[in-house]
Order: C-alpha cells, then sequence, then structure tokens
C-alpha cells in the first residue's frame, strides 16, 4: 500500500520532469536574441565567401610615417595591405638600402598571416641613414595556406 | 496582480539562470582552446566555406547532445524545442568566444572581417559544446536537495573552529587542483608571452574583472552540483564576494609558480612581465579553480 502510494508520487514527479512546460516569454526573448546573432554571423560568412570570389592577395607595402632616428639607428616604419581576397601565409617582406646602386643593407620580416583586408604594422631598423640613399621595400614571397 | 509580477519575475530569473550555467559550461570547455594560437591561425586562414561547414557542423553535434543532455534544467522531449536549445546554445558560445578573443586582443577593430569570424566560429565551437554539455557535467541538484536551508548547521561551539580550519583548508585545496588541472597545459606553451604583447594596460584590468565575475558565475550563479552545498561552506571563505576574491589570489599564486616551474619568468623579468603573464594565466587557472570547488 505504502510502496503504491510512493510509486505514483515518483511517476508523477517523472512526468512533471518530463514535461516541459510551455515557452515562457523570457524564453521566446533568448530565442529571439540568440537566432538574430546566429543569423548575423552565419550571413556574414556566406556574404564575405560570396565578396571574397577566390581573388588571389594583393599585397601593398606603404610608409605612412618618416623614418626616426635613435641612438644612432634609423627606424623605417612600413604597413602592409592585402587588398586580395585570399589569405596570405608566412609573407616575407624584404627590405634594401641601395648606395651607388650598391646594396648596402638588407633586412627582412615574415608576417604569418595576412587575411583579406588585413593590415600589419612594423619597421625596418638600419645603420646608415636611408635618406642618403635609396630605399627599396618589397613582398619576396608568400604562400597560400 | 502581485501573484503575475512574482511569476514573471521569476521566470526572467530562471532563464537568467539557465543561460549563466550554460555560460559557465562554456566557459569551463571552451578557456583551454582560446589559449592554443593554432586555433586563432585556423581562423585566420580558413576559408570561408570551411566556416560555413563548422557551423553548420556544429549545429547537427549539438543538436544531438542537446537530445541527451542541454544546459536548461527542465528535460526535454520535443525535437523543435531542442531545435530552439540548439541555437541558443550556439550563440550563448558564440557571444561568450568572441568576449574572450576581444579581451584577449585577438579582435580588434582593425582586425579583417573574414578573420574575425574564422576566429569567433573555431573558437566558438568549444564554447558551445561546453554549453550544450553544461547540465551533463556539472549536473544541477537543486531539485534534489530541497529541504536544507543555509543555517541547517548550527554547529557546537568547541568544534566549529575546527571545522572553520579545515573547511578554509579543503577550499584552497580545491582551488589549488583545479587551477593546476586546467593552467598546466597551457603555462609552458608560447601562448602566454604572444597574448601578453597584445594586452596591455586597461585590458589587464578587464581580463580581471572577467576572472573574478566568470569565477563567481561558476560556483553561486550557474546552479551546478554542489552549489546547496557551497552556499553553507564554512571557513573564512563563506562569504560568495570573500570567497571569489580569495580564490582568485589562490589561482594568481598557483599560476606565477606553474610560469616560474616552467622557466617562463625568472628573476631578470622585470615587474611588469611577471604582472601581466601571472594576470592572463590567472584567467584560465581561476576558471579550473572554481570548478575545482565545486568538485570538492
Amino acid at each position: 500500500m505504502k510502496g503504491n502510494v510512493s510509486d505514483r508520487i515518483e511517476s508523477q514527479n517523472e512526468n512533471q520532469r518530463l514535461k516541459r512546460p510551455p515557452r515562457s516569454t523570457a524564453e521566446w526573448t533568448t530565442f529571439g536574441v540568440a537566432s538574430l546573432v546566429l543569423g548575423t554571423i552565419t550571413s556574414l560568412v556566406v556574404y564575405s565567401w560570396a565578396t571574397d570570389g577566390g581573388r588571389p592577395p594583393i599585397l601593398t607595402i606603404s610608409r605612412p610615417e618618416p623614418v626616426r632616428s635613435e641612438n644612432n639607428q634609423f627606424y623605417v616604419p612600413f604597413e602592409i595591405v592585402n587588398a586580395g581576397g585570399e589569405t596570405a601565409e608566412s609573407v616575407q617582406i624584404i627590405a634594401e638600402l641601395k648606395r651607388n646602386r650598391e646594396v648596402e643593407e638588407t633586412a627582412d620580416l615574415q608576417i604569418d598571416f595576412l587575411a583579406e583586408n588585413g593590415k600589419e604594422k612594423g619597421a625596418f631598423v638600419f645603420t646608415q641613414n636611408p635618406e642618403n640613399g635609396e630605399l627599396i621595400l618589397r613582398v619576396g614571397s608568400y604562400k597560400i595556406p | 496582480m502581485m501573484k503575475t509580477v512574482q511569476k514573471h519575475r521569476n521566470q526572467w530569473a530562471s532563464e537568467l539562470d539557465d543561460l549563466i550555467r550554460g555560460a559557465s559550461g562554456g566557459f569551463l570547455f571552451g578557456i583551454p582552446l582560446i589559449y592554443t594560437m593554432e586555433v586563432w591561425w585556423i581562423g585566420s586562414s580558413v576559408s570561408m566555406v570551411r566556416v560555413l561547414l563548422a557551423l553548420v557542423l556544429t549545429f547537427a553535434i549539438v543538436f544531438m547532445l542537446n537530445r541527451t543532455a542541454g544546459f536548461r534544467k527542465s528535460a526535454d522531449s520535443d525535437p523543435r524545442d531542442e531545435l530552439m536549445d540548439t541555437v541558443e546554445a550556439m550563440a550563448i558560445g558564440i557571444i561568450c568566444a568572441t568576449f574572450i578573443l576581444v579581451l584577449l586582443r585577438e579582435i580588434t577593430l582593425e582586425t579583417p572581417l573574414n578573420e574575425a569570424l574564422g576566429k569567433v566560429v573555431y573558437e566558438g565551437v568549444p564554447f558551445t559544446l561546453g554549453v550544450a554539455l553544461a547540465n551533463q557535467f556539472l549536473r544541477s541538484d537543486e531539485s534534489a536537495s530541497g529541504g536544507e536551508g543555509r543555517n541547517s548547521s548550527p554547529k557546537s561551539s568547541n568544534g566549529a573552529q575546527k571545522d572553520t580550519l579545515n573547511a578554509t583548508i579543503s577550499d584552497i585545496g580545491g582551488t589549488l587542483i583545479g587551477s593546476i588541472v586546467i593552467a598546466f597545459n597551457i603555462a609552458p606553451t608560447d601562448e602566454i608571452p604572444m597574448l601578453a604583447a597584445a594586452v596591455s594596460g586597461l585590458w589587464l584590468l578587464g581580463i580581471m574583472a572577467a576572472s573574478l565575475l566568470i569565477s563567481y558565475a561558476i560556483v553561486f550563479e550557474a546552479g551546478f552540483a554542489n552549489q546547496r552545498k557551497r552556499q553553507q561552506q564554512q571557513g573564512i571563505f563563506q562569504r560568495p564576494s570573500s570567497e571569489t576574491i580569495a580564490s582568485y589570489l589562490v589561482s594568481l599564486l598557483a599560476a606565477m609558480l606553474m610560469l616560474v616551474f616552467f622557466d617562463k619568468l625568472n628573476g631578470q623579468d622585470p615587474w611588469q612581465t611577471w604582472l601581466s603573464y601571472t594576470i592572463l594565466l590567472g584567467l584560465p587557472a581561476t576558471i579550473g579553480g572554481a570548478a575545482g570547488r565545486l568538485a570538492v
């Protein structure tokens, strides 16, 4: 007898546990916001997939700031931008300082990743003043990830 | 009228509870992969088709997980509900991952859109899995032990002091074990110096605030197993705010010792390096510590 009652209570509890009450306003609000977040992310992914169109990387180097000299060293700031569609990996940037057609100093630097519209900044350091010679900054190589 | 207002408030409170539980599960599961630079790189370089595929796959896996586990307290039976829970779990996972990526300066205003999307989606996967598993690996016991109140353990006065000491020691022990389990994997890797280069100044304060907040949420808000026991835990850790701060300090100390152990920090490093490395490793250590205290 006693066992029957407790059984019934248990099965009632079970029913209560299994049956989920209808969604409350709060739960609907959460779902609304969640769908918005997930929808935005998904459409952004689709959008950037549609626009990149498999264009290869287009890498350009510029020198936005003037040369800075400190303790007899000359810092040449530069900026590299990937205007293409695909990501470039292991981008090699080479700087050469020439005087009278002879290379006096070289420096190089590698950038891990440069995504579409990606921008990286850095500086090359020379011991001679680049203003007195010809400074060449160029991209040596990159690979497709 | 009063009743409706009350019900209304309950409904929002329990919803918030569910969300915090989900987010806490996400942090527990996702943090180790946030401190893995290879995942950022995958996010930076992968093509958008793959990102889309990752979203679809995650959705499918989380949907199947939700059929058995889920982050909500009530058990489900309706596939439609599970579908909706899956959308929510993914949104929570993505928001939490984005929050941490922004905090760690892996996503800034200068990050190109597709790089940011790749990072968010790939780092969002472990967070989403954590959200979906929140109930499973740290099951709530609120319904199981309904009767016990907060003050149900009046201690005899001579036993009380010893109990307090024991409880404090077990809390510190739990925090230390949890911190070491999670942060020991991260301490010897190159992520900490890399992150320290990008995160500075005010962002470190942000990381400290996030560490405290997440630790508090895991232990006191998420309704995980043992939470009720926690709230009655004796000892100098007894108040939630002081416990959170005290265990944060313990986790920071553990993080610093691990960094010294792996020779990431030594006597020649400036104090700024000590500070930033410790705070950066402190985030996973605190999250581990919070889980450790629940396990004790």
